[in-house]
């Protein structure tokens, strides 16, 4: 008893708050009203959560504060939102991110040859100029007059868009020249990624592997393009569903690859140097998301419709009618609660768990929890810890990208919406305690519901006890909240509930 | 120093110079580690002794020198690799993992799938306590318990050297007894390059010595010889 009280006092003294505190809410409010409003704090808490958690895994492990962390759930919605509406523009873009990477990692594999034949200092700073040069000329060169816009044309060709496909996407002969010269821009900018140093190299995989994978990575690349009309035409033939699903997956996959490319090219090569790291991420969150609107647009897009599980224009009455039905509210205490957030909340419980198993149950899970601790000392059991950062980078990143596409039949997809997660699940991450996964879970969970009391209370008012007046409080009281409840948490824990990190 | 045959060294460290941010903290250190000896490195506090340890394993890698394992040269290695070749390294401050279990402590450190059932007897043998507690956070443990789980994760894998740094600090009298004992048993399976503040345990543990005075290695030898050489102790060990 005394072991447990010890081991989880912060969760417990937290726990007790909140239940008193929803306790006194649930007295003063009716239990219907409560009840949706702590469903709508839990849809937040879902979202915020994706974000958070990798986050805070990242921040744990690698003493990395990712800025760009917001981006790739604008990215992850955006991707879902084409895969779902736009495949064409999946089919024209897509290519030139596999060509680069095979080109890429060929040129980063041999690179080493490359810069050991260089010695002097003064030609090794000219290659490097020389080098950035050419790549900056491929691609300015490749994708000068690309048409972009028209590929995007109101994001839409599922219900029919303002462009044609034949008008939208230029002819094959050109995308193929286009794709053919950032595979070749991929070779100096591999060069420019390989390691300098002797001291920097990691050991080389067999080159039949590396062969292997951008031999793989050519091919996809190319094959998606030569494919993209019947491609087109078959994504768009499948059911609403089966598009959400993969719009899902392939949102994910982005995140998981946006993730290892920013690991590679802007924190690996600037461990031990925490300012360029977090100068480079807070670039990239602002170039990330002016890149993301060159793309997509400026303008937003309306809610993507919800699977039709949740889609019937109907209520049920419980949990077991809706599977029945598939209406897109439920009734709650006698209101009704859209469905598609119980999905999300869903949604944010699985990933919960699922990740937590992998922390607990998997040997790199454990490394994992070990790193956040001691990361050197993980080094010198023989464990190459950089390679374990790369994959949760990537998880992370991906956690966040479905987060993205899950919340885009709830918000809409527009590029502002990644700011607004990233500075709560910081604040999240903050309360919760850096580093730690379940404080990031249950700082998720104190922000989404403060948010939501918050937002009622605005609209609302309260009710006080012996006074007749209701006091609202302003939209800047709501929003401001969640930076109260950090500064109260680090007033009294100042690493954060489960915080042990300084 | 004695002409005697030397034995095969699995260690040898050969005037390593290591710089911590701008501080030089080695300054030519040089160390030779026999097959199957006990061999501690002695010095006042701040000396080099930790850093000596950090740089073989690679977590402050010399700039300038050589530390070969049983011949091969290693330095300038990454840490993990440097590890994986066969060398357990046990922190000062018992470096384990709290929020780890007891048995995940152990099982992290294995580089073979396997690895802690094949040792397990061994290792519970050496430290019966941790077979006790294997379940328990590793944080949870008292100061003595952590020191012994520390040294027992260097022992899961099969490795030809030991680097332990200070086993005996902050432990009661009859914890540093018990890890003593232990420490002389595995040295029968494992060879040892120990830091060891303890005069007293280090003489009576060690076979072999190297005083190490600001960044330097002065004199190394038999410990037999020194415990003699009261001359020595007083200079470079202060009161014995």
């Amino acid at each position: 008893m005394t072991a447990l009280w010890k081991n989880n006092r912060g969760l417990l003294i937290i726990a007790a708050i909140v239940v008193v505190l929803m306790a006194g809410l649930l007295q003063s409010l009716e239990p219907k009203v409560w009840m949706s409003i702590m469903l709508s704090g839990a849809t937040l808490a879902a979202l915020y959560f994706l974000v958070a958690s990798g986050l805070s895994l990242i921040f744990g492990l690698m003493d990395v504060l990712n800025f760009a962390h917001g981006v790739l759930f604008v990215l992850g919605a955006y991707v879902g939102l084409s895969t779902f509406m736009n495949p064409r523009l999946l089919f024209n873009t897509l290519p030139f991110f596999f060509v680069l990477v095979a080109g890429l990692i060929v040129a980063q594999h041999f690179g080493r040859f490359f810069w050991r034949r260089i010695g002097a200092v003064r030609s090794r700073q000219v290659a490097t100029a020389v080098l950035v040069l050419v790549a900056a000329g491929l691609v300015l060169l490749a994708l000068r007059g690309f048409p972009i816009r028209a590929l995007n044309a109101f994001n839409i060709t599922a219900v029919g868009g303002a462009v044609t496909t034949a008008e939208a996407q230029e002819p094959m002969a050109a995308m193929l020249r286009r794709v053919t010269m950032v595979l070749l821009a991929g070779l100096p900018i591999g060069l420019l990624l390989a390691p300098k140093q002797a001291r920097d190299e990691l050991p080389l995989r067999p080159v039949w592997q590396t062969l292997l994978i951008a031999g793989v990575a050519a091919v996809v690349g190319y094959a998606l393009l030569l494919v993209r009309d019947p491609g087109e035409t078959f994504m768009l033939a499948l059911s609403a569903d089966v598009r959400f699903v993969l719009a899902i997956v392939l949102g994910t996959v982005a995140g998981a690859l946006a993730g290892v490319g920013i690991e590679t090219t802007l924190i690996r090569p600037f461990y031990g140097n925490p300012v360029t790291q977090l100068v480079l991420t807070l670039g990239l969150s602002i170039a990330g998301i002016d890149l993301i609107e060159a793309v997509w647009g400026e303008e937003g897009n309306p809610p993507m419709p919800p699977p039709s599980l949740f889609a019937a224009n109907c209520r049920s009455d419980s949990l077991l009618g809706w599977l029945g039905e598939h209406c897109q509210s439920i009734d709650v205490l006698g209101r009704a609660f859209p469905t598609y957030r119980l999905f999300i909340i869903a949604i944010g419980i699985a990933v919960f768990i699922a990740v937590g198993l992998l922390l607990r149950r998997t040997r790199i899970g454990m490394i994992i929890r070990a790193g956040v601790q001691d990361g050197e000392m993980v080094q010198a059991l023989g464990i190459n810890v950089r390679r374990v950062f790369t994959f949760v980078f990537a998880l992370g990143s991906a956690l966040a990208a479905m987060g993205g596409v899950i919340a885009a039949p709830y918000l809409g997809v527009f590029p502002a919406m990644g700011s607004l997660f990233q500075l709560q699940a910081f604040i999240a991450v903050v309360i919760g305690g850096m580093g730690s996964y379940v404080g990031a879970a249950v700082g998720t969970i104190i922000l989404g519901l403060a948010r939501a009391f918050g937002d009622h209370f605005v609209a609302a008012g309260i009710n006080v006890p012996f006074l007749d007046t209701v006091i609202k409080g302003s939209p800047a009281i709501a929003r401001a909240s969640t930076v109260l409840i950090m500064a109260i948490v680090l007033l009294v824990k100042p690493a954060g509930i489960f915080g042990k990190k300084e | 120093m004695a002409a005697s045959p030397t034995p095969t060294n699995v260690l040898e460290v050969r005037d390593i110079h290591t710089d911590i941010g701008q501080f030089h903290i080695l300054d030519g250190v040089s160390v030779e580690v026999p097959e199957g000896s006990i061999t501690v490195l002695l010095g006042r506090n701040g000396a080099g002794k930790t850093t000596t340890l950090k740089s073989i394993i690679g977590l402050t890698p010399p700039h300038s020198g050589a530390v070969a394992l049983r011949g091969r040269e290693i330095q300038g290695e990454p840490a993990y690799r440097i590890a994986a070749r066969g060398i357990g390294y046990v922190p000062e401050h018992r470096a384990i993992f709290r929020d780890l279990s007891v048995e995940e402590n152990l099982r992290i450190a294995e580089r073979k799938p396997g690895d802690l059932s094949r040792r397990g007897d061994f290792i519970f043998d050496l430290f019966p306590d941790l077979k006790r507690l294997i379940k328990l956070p590793g944080g949870n443990l008292s100061g003595g318990q952590q020191q012994m789980l520390a040294v027992a994760r260097a022992l899961v894998p099969e490795n030809e050297l030991l680097l332990i740094d200070e086993p005996s600090e902050g432990l009661a009298p009859v914890i540093i007894e018990q890890m003593m004992e232990a420490i002389r048993q595995l040295s029968a399976h494992t060879t040892v390059l120990l830091v060891e503040q303890n005069f007293i345990m280090a003489s009576q543990l060690a076979d072999r010595y190297t005083i190490i005075e600001t960044g330097r290695s002065v004199k190394s030898g038999r410990m037999a010889d020194l415990v003699k050489d009261e001359e020595t102790i007083t200079r470079y060990l202060g009161a014995t």
